[in-house]
Order: structure tokens, then sequence, then C-alpha cells
């Protein structure tokens, strides 16, 4: 039984995670109160500990804390000197806002900035096709050269 | 008595003239199928749902993508969408950054998220606002000249609009009209939809991620399931329905709650309740009836170097199946670990908890100094079934989607280069392959062809119903 680390202390459970702490030894500090234990689990099982070791530095945060009896507040990954930062965030050019384009990974022209021109039907809505050359002639333009310099392929 | 002479001779038809021959003519297995289903010339055949037109009246994924499969099979769907500002799908985007432009001449500096993506293709697009008394007899004269509907408001909404299917079955008796929602009729009626929902509330949630003594939480799929589950659910009970109606000139109403058909996937999980009084537990990437089949994490990443943290550290895992007596002795001797096979030599031994324990920690000992790549070569060089967890750069790379066209480049008429997946994802058939012919429509770009075209409304009703807000 690992919960990982249920510190009694402040009812903080601290999470070791990914699960190949399910067989480990070390020192890790309650996210909460900043209490040192050492743990050896071995296959998910704690073979020993959590002991506290007071003054020793650990060798590990916790990636993620929690209370439950407190309806379940956290510590998220990466809160400084409480949990060790998540590394898979998803990349780290995500801007949260929206990332223009004109072409595609593999070269050719994608309506991936605005504004556009106009529409030139009625109601407000567009035509069928994207005349690139005729709406858009720059990237056009763009295109060509992306085509002359070989940066155009089928995938 | 005289022989009759046949006016023609077998050995002058066109064919094999033996045995031989005839096994030398045969097309081999593989190139017979390359020929078949021939991926980039599915236009060149007919479409099996071409003269079925659908309405669709839907939101988000779920209900969309029950219309796309339609759509995608050749029927003609017209998407209803709310004038100016389109349903919310066309709002949410990965990380809110990943937008197609333009939307609508109303709002040029918002585009259409790639979320709207796979539910969406082929539908031709109006907007219509239901709440207008003009609107009314706009949606029964399309209801009069359509085959179905689907539709995804609160549970009495079209009823209260009176668009539901007894007052539309009085217009036309051979409409099938869909219902999709949350919870459907019941003491639960007005609760809403997400596919968040179906996976909680089906109890999915429960038993997907690891247990909590081992670090674990309930964990729902990153991506919604349970929506694209549910809606190729819809379309089988549409398609069903199409048959029936063909044999009986009858419509039908489809009632379908997400979360009900969500514990369809539960497998054994609720009987196993009713037998044992034993509730299921969650057991992660390892497996509750085979083992050895399940996910193990390796010790080096097959892109070190790579600045992206997806590649850079989670491409280290791999599936690994070795179940059956034989395949578990070889893994063992691969992993230098003939002992546990020694201890579990049958498969019952090793289903226990606490071998699967043991034998997957070394496995991923074993792991610990190799490449996810070494490791899938290695065991698969020794006749294991193993692969590599792809993500989507693999996914995208892999050879074997792109020789059968489930990955492919389409050149969408309004939005230019963009890569497809969904269409050809589901199953090739020979005769009526189903296509993608555009990723989506802008707002109402057909409104013209459906008011105008099809149901005659003059241009100048048009014009008067855009600047109402009505259309």
């Amino acid at each position: 039984m690992c919960d990982i680390i249920w510190c009694r202390k402040c009812n903080t459970v601290n999470y070791l995670d990914p699960y190949y702490f399910w067989n480990w030894e070390g020192k890790t500090k309650c996210a909460e109160c900043g209490t040192v234990y050492y743990i050896h689990m071995i296959q998910g099982f704690m073979y020993r500990g959590p002991e506290e070791r007071p003054g020793e530095e650990p060798d590990i945060l916790p990636l993620y804390a929690d209370k439950p009896y407190e309806g379940y507040a956290r510590y998220m990954p990466g809160t400084e000197g409480r949990t060790r930062p998540y590394q898979c965030t998803p990349r780290d050019i995500y801007l949260g806002k929206p990332d223009p384009v004109k072409f595609s990974i593999r070269g050719k022209p994608v309506r991936g900035w605005a504004p556009q021109p106009p529409s030139t039907g009625v109601l407000g809505s567009y035509g069928w096709k994207w005349d690139i050359e005729k709406l858009s002639p720059d990237v056009w333009q763009e295109y060509q050269e992306k085509i002359k310099r070989g940066e155009v392929s089928d995938w | 008595m005289e022989a009759v002479k046949r006016e023609v001779c077998l050995e002058d038809l066109p064919g094999p003239k033996s045995q031989g021959e005839l096994e030398e003519m045969k097309v081999p297995y593989e190139e017979y199928c390359r020929k078949l289903f021939a991926p980039g010339r599915e236009f060149e055949k007919p479409e099996s749902l071409k003269g079925i037109r659908w309405l669709s009246c839907t939101m988000y994924i779920f209900t969309p993508h029950s219309v796309a499969n339609l759509a995608e099979l050749g029927a003609e769907v017209i998407k209803i969408e709310v004038p100016r500002m389109g349903e919310p799908m066309r709002h949410t985007s990965p990380f809110n950054e990943v937008y197609l432009y333009p939307m609508h001449d109303s709002r040029p500096m918002t585009g259409t998220g790639f979320g709207y993506m796979n539910a969406n293709p082929n539908k031709y697009n109006i907007t219509l606002d239901y709440h207008r008394p003009e609107a009314q007899e706009v949606f029964y004269r399309l209801v009069k000249i359509s085959d179905g509907l689907t539709e995804c408001y609160r549970p009495g909404t079209f009823d209260r609009w009176k668009q539901s299917y007894r007052y539309v079955q009085e217009i036309n008796p051979r409409f099938i009209y869909v219902w999709g929602g949350g919870f459907g009729y019941g003491p639960k009626a007005f609760g809403a939809s997400y596919d968040i929902l179906g996976q909680a509330h089906a109890g999915l949630a429960s038993t997907t991620g690891f247990h909590e003594d081992f670090g674990g939480h309930p964990a729902k799929h990153s991506n919604w399931v349970i929506d694209w589950y549910s809606g190729t659910q819809i379309t089988v009970a549409i398609l069903a329905a199409l048959n029936w109606r063909r044999k009986t000139g009858l419509g039908t109403m489809i009632e379908f709650s997400q979360v009900q058909a969500a514990t369809r996937c539960l497998g054994y999980g609720v009987p196993l309740y009713h037998r044992f009084g034993i509730v299921r537990q969650r057991w992660g990437n390892w497996d509750t009836q085979l083992c050895v089949h399940g996910i193990i994490l390796c010790g080096k990443s097959d892109y070190p170097d790579e600045k992206n943290p997806q590649l850079k550290y989670d491409a280290r895992y791999v599936m690994v199946s070795a179940f059956q007596d034989e395949d578990f002795k070889e893994l063992c001797a691969v992993i230098n670990r003939k002992d546990l096979f020694d201890k579990y030599h049958t498969h019952k031994q090793r289903l226990a908890p606490e071998a699967q324990m043991e034998i997957y920690k070394a496995l991923e000992e074993w792991a610990a100094d190799k490449t996810r790549s070494e490791v899938a070569k290695t065991l698969s060089d020794a006749g294991i079934l193993a692969m590599p967890v792809m993500n989507d750069k693999e996914v995208y790379e892999c050879e074997h989607y792109r020789q059968r066209g489930t990955i492919r480049w389409l050149e969408d008429p309004t939005f230019g280069d963009v890569l497809v997946q969904g269409g050809y994802s589901c199953g090739l058939m020979s005769e009526t392959p189903r296509r993608v012919k555009w990723i989506w429509r802008t707002l109402g770009a057909d409104n013209v062809k459906i008011y105008h075209d099809l149901l005659g409304y003059p241009m100048s009703q048009l014009q008067e119903w855009y600047e109402k807000g009505i259309i």
C-alpha cells in the first residue's frame, strides 16, 4: 500500500508519479509542511518508511499533492519549492492564442490567418473556391518561390 | 451416334485453359486489395447513401459525428447553425490557437477551430434561428423534403418548438428523427451531455488508469472517445431505421442517451458485480484477463535530442503481448529471467496480481537501458508481439497508413492544404467507398443554395431574413 506518502502531520497525500516509482528508495518532501521522508518501495508496497528525516535534503520533490479531507485542495506540478515540474507539457511553443500560418508543414498554402479578404458572395457567406492567386496574391507569390526553392513536398 | 459439334470450343474462350494456368492468373491477395480499394480513386465510384437528405441540428462532436458518417457515405447533409455565431465547436480549438479562416463576413477575425474537424465533413452549411416565427415554415419545408434529422437540444426543447417527432411525423410520416443527448427521459432527463460525462457516469473512468495504491486516479481518455463512439452508434441506428422504412414506409424516432451508450463499453464490469458483488478496479496499462499483455516503460527515448518533450521524454513506451505459454517462455529467455517462467508457467499463475507486479517490474528493469525501438525490435525478432506506443508524428509518418490512404492530404476547396484521417479510417468499401470532399464550410455558406435554389425563396426574402438575423 502506498498513498504514496500520506503526511499524517498535515494530512497531505504526496504523489511521486509516474508509476515507476513503485520501485524506489530515497527521500522526498511533503509539499504542504516540508517534512522530509525516507521511503523504500518495492512493487508499489511500502517496504520501509515513510520515516521522518529532519534536517536532511530530499532527493526529489513529489509531482503532485492533494488534501483529500479539505475538498482535494492541491498542489499542481511545478509549484516552486513544493512539487517538481511536469516535463511532458504539450510543447513549448503553445501560445494559447491563435498561431497564424500560411503554409502547411509540407509547404502548401492553407488559410490559417486572419483577416481574410471579405466575401464576394451574398448574405456574408463565402464563395465556394479559394482561388489563391486571385484572393491571396501575396501568398501565391510566396508559394511560387517555395516551389522554386524545393520547399514543397508530397508529405 | 454423331457427336454434337459445339459452336464455341472451350479452348477458344478467354480465360485459363488449365488448373495450372488458373492458379497463375489469380491475382495475389495483396495486389487484389490494392486494386480493389485503390486509395485516391474513391471519387470514381458511386456513393451508397446518395439520395438521402439529412438535417443536422447538432453541436460539438457526438451528434455531428453521427451525421458526418452519413455525409462521408454520400448523403446530402444540411447542417443548421446559429446565425453569425455558429455552433460552439467552431470556437473550441486545441489550446485556443489552431484556427482556419474565414468563418463569416460579420466576424472577420474569428476562425473555426480544429476541434470542428472530422465531425463536419461534406456537410452543406446554413444558418437559421429556430426561435423566430418566420423560421418555422422554413424548417417544416426542409422536413418535407428530407429523410431525417438529428438534433441534440435538451429533451423536449424541439417538442416545445413544435419541431419534435410527433409534429414532424404528421408532415412526413417517413421521417426518421434522432434525438441525441446526455441522459434521455428518466430521472436525470435535463442533464446536459459531454463526453467526459459519458465516461464518468457510465463508470468507464472508474476503470481507466492505475489504481490509487499505485499513484493513479480514475482517468478519462484525453480525446473525446465516447463522443466519437456514441455518434457512430447513432449512425448504426439510422441505417437500421432506413432499412425498416424501406420495408414498411414508416419513420422512426431514435432516442439516444450518451451515458447509456457508454455502459456498453464496460465489458464484464457490471455482470461481475451482479455475480460476485465485486466492483471492478483499475488496472492501468496491464490486463485483468491476459498476462503479459500490457504497456511497459523503457529507459531511453527514441528522440533524445528533440525539443518537443512529447518526443524527448514520452516516446518510451512499448506494448508487449506474450500471454501464451510458449511466448511467455520466449519472453523470459529474452530478458534473461527464465526463473519467471519456472515460477509462473501457467497463464492462471501469471494472471494473479502479485505475479503481474513481478513480471512487469522485471520487464521494465530489462528495458531500463534500452530505447523503445530496441525493445520492440528485440522482442519482435524473438517472435513476440511488441509495438511502440506511437504518437501523432509517428502516425503521420507511418508507411502502412500512407499506403492504405488512412492519412492523406486534402486540397480543401475553401481552406487549402489540410491533413485528414477521419473519413478514411472507418473501414474500406470496394464498391461505395467513403470520401471526404471538404472538411467543413464557412458559416452559412450554403444559404443561397438551400433557401433559394432548393426551396425557391426569392433573394430579396433572403436578404430581409439576413438583415433581421433570422439566417
